[in-house]
């Protein structure tokens, strides 16, 4: 059988790319039930991952634990390593606003902040600089420019963030996270409250975003995984099934469970 | 399939288009041993229902390409499903293309009525085609049974129609030497011994495509040729 391609010589990759996130045997625990078995994973920087599974699989969790966000509830704790630029984040003596401006998250619903479009973006940046008002000025249209909403917004940045439609608030959500300047972008479900035209703007902007951000979305359609992402991984009942190139998950997945999700014959 | 989708609608396509590809096999087969019975026995009525045979067998490779592309469209297939998909369009071209070569040689019966077939060439002629054919329907046994090793056996036993099909050539250009009125008859028997050559060929890249949507995997490499009839001379060699 040496005239085919073997399967086996397709790992998955990350070998020569820099690592930005190194997931080291990850337990995780809501309490007692233990939500992830021991995950290893490595994220390449500059480049999009997707994590897809059914529900309850531990994908949104496993995106919790990268930026510590679970430690705002009580029960829920973490073991193993997760290193973000070979720094261990879930040591004990990690700052949880640094991490936290390093690594931004953007929820599945639009959460802007109960103010002006304005106060939106500069809120978050007040909270680590102190800047002039046109310094300021800038640095909110940098990050509106960033999630493709200037133009929308521009003539009206006084108007509350809620005044926005669906698909707007969110790009506002990510503009917000861009503008503290994070090196990883964690999206949860980013799209799946926006029709097919917001949803496609959200996937375009990722699209541009990952030029120079590590970005990690979860997400339940996997067209859309398909879509964004470089390399996926999968997920079933807490543990980490298959990763590989996305191109790979999506036209010959190495595992029966993985194939059997991705081509709707599951449960 | 092992497994079922939970859309029945998506199996009820992917199974529609499995049981027209096995369709489209039965009647390109049948064509094509059609063809060389006409061809052997001079037989025109056979050799008109061939070639109004191929109408049919076109009709569906059409219909097949359509449903594909829905199912494409509207289930946005991956993994094995897309393979699935992709496979079935590129066996029903490699069936529709057996079908014309089958047509083809119908049409040369006509040409080579007054002449009749010198024997020992239908007899050669013959054999090349229970070759061609036994490979065509071993392949598409293996389509409905799936199995990536049998597809990998069907496609390096390609290499005995090649020699046959270089002996005939030798024989046939023996008998244009040795009498020039022989020349229109064989020249047509000779474009009819390609024609069953090549369906072996459709045969092989079947079982390439099997062995694709089975395994995700490409096979590679140049497979075992024994066709040497590019390189023989007029001297007969």
């Amino acid at each position: 059988m040496n005239n085919m391609v073997s399967l086996d010589k397709v790992a998955p990759q990350q070998t020569s790319e820099k690592a930005k996130i190194e997931i080291k045997n990850l337990n995780f625990y809501y309490g007692e039930s233990k939500a992830l078995k021991n995950i290893t994973l490595s994220l390449p920087e500059r480049s999009v991952t997707a994590f897809i599974g059914p529900s309850g699989c531990g994908k949104s969790t496993l995106l919790r634990v990268l930026n510590r966000i679970y430690e705002l509830y009580p029960k829920q704790r973490a073991e193993g390593e997760v290193l973000v630029d070979g720094q261990n984040i879930l040591d004990r003596n990690q700052d949880l606003n640094l991490l936290r401006t390093k690594v931004g998250m953007v929820f599945q619903k639009p959460t802007p902040f109960p103010m002006s479009i304005y106060e939106n973006i500069s809120f978050g940046i007040k909270l680590y600089e102190t800047l002039s008002k046109s310094e300021m000025d800038e640095r909110v249209e940098a990050a509106l420019r960033r999630a493709a909403l200037w133009n929308e917004v521009k003539d009206k940045l006084n108007a509350s963030g809620l005044s926005l439609s669906g698909g707007q608030q969110q790009r506002l959500c990510i503009a917000r996270t861009v503008a503290v300047k994070p090196e990883i972008i964690l999206l949860d479900e980013p799209a799946s409250a926006l029709d097919p035209l917001s949803t496609a703007k959200i996937e375009e902007l990722i699209d541009e975003l990952r030029a120079d951000y590590t970005i990690v979305i979860v997400t339940h359609n996997m067209q859309q995984a398909a879509r964004v992402s470089r390399q996926t991984a999968f997920m079933y009942l807490g543990e980490l099934v298959e990763f590989d190139e996305t191109a790979k998950i999506f036209t010959s997945p190495r595992e029966k469970r993985t194939q059997d999700y991705v081509t709707g014959r599951f449960g | 399939m092992a497994s079922t989708h939970m859309l029945t609608a998506f199996d009820e396509e992917l199974q529609y288009l499995t049981r027209r590809i096995s369709e489209m096999g039965g009647l390109a087969e049948q064509m094509c041993s059609d063809a060389v019975r006409a061809l052997v026995n001079s037989d025109s009525a056979l050799a008109q229902k061939v070639i109004s045979d191929d109408v049919i067998l076109d009709g569906a490779e059409r219909e097949i390409q359509e449903k594909a592309i829905i199912t494409i469209a509207r289930r946005q297939p991956v993994a094995a499903d897309l393979r699935e998909v992709v496979g079935s369009l590129r066996i029903a071209a490699d069936l529709e293309r057996v079908g014309d070569l089958g047509k083809n040689t119908a049409k040369r019966v006509i040409a080579v009525q007054g002449t009749g077939v010198p024997r020992k060439l239908a007899r050669g002629l013959e054999h090349l085609s229970d070759l061609a054919l036994v490979q065509l329907k071993d392949v598409l046994d293996v389509y409905v049974s799936r199995s990536a090793e049998k597809a990998e056996v069907i496609r390096l036993r390609d290499e005995e129609i090649d020699a046959m099909y270089t002996s005939l050539f030798r024989e046939l250009l023996t008998y244009m030497m040795e009498d020039p009125r022989n020349i229109t008859t064989c020249t047509h028997l000779l474009f009819c011994a390609k024609n069953i050559e090549r369906i072996g060929d459709h045969a092989t890249n079947i079982a390439e495509t099997i062995y694709y949507m089975t395994t995700g995997a490409q096979l590679e490499g140049e497979r075992p040729k024994d066709d040497s009839s590019n390189t023989v001379g007029a001297a007969g060699r």
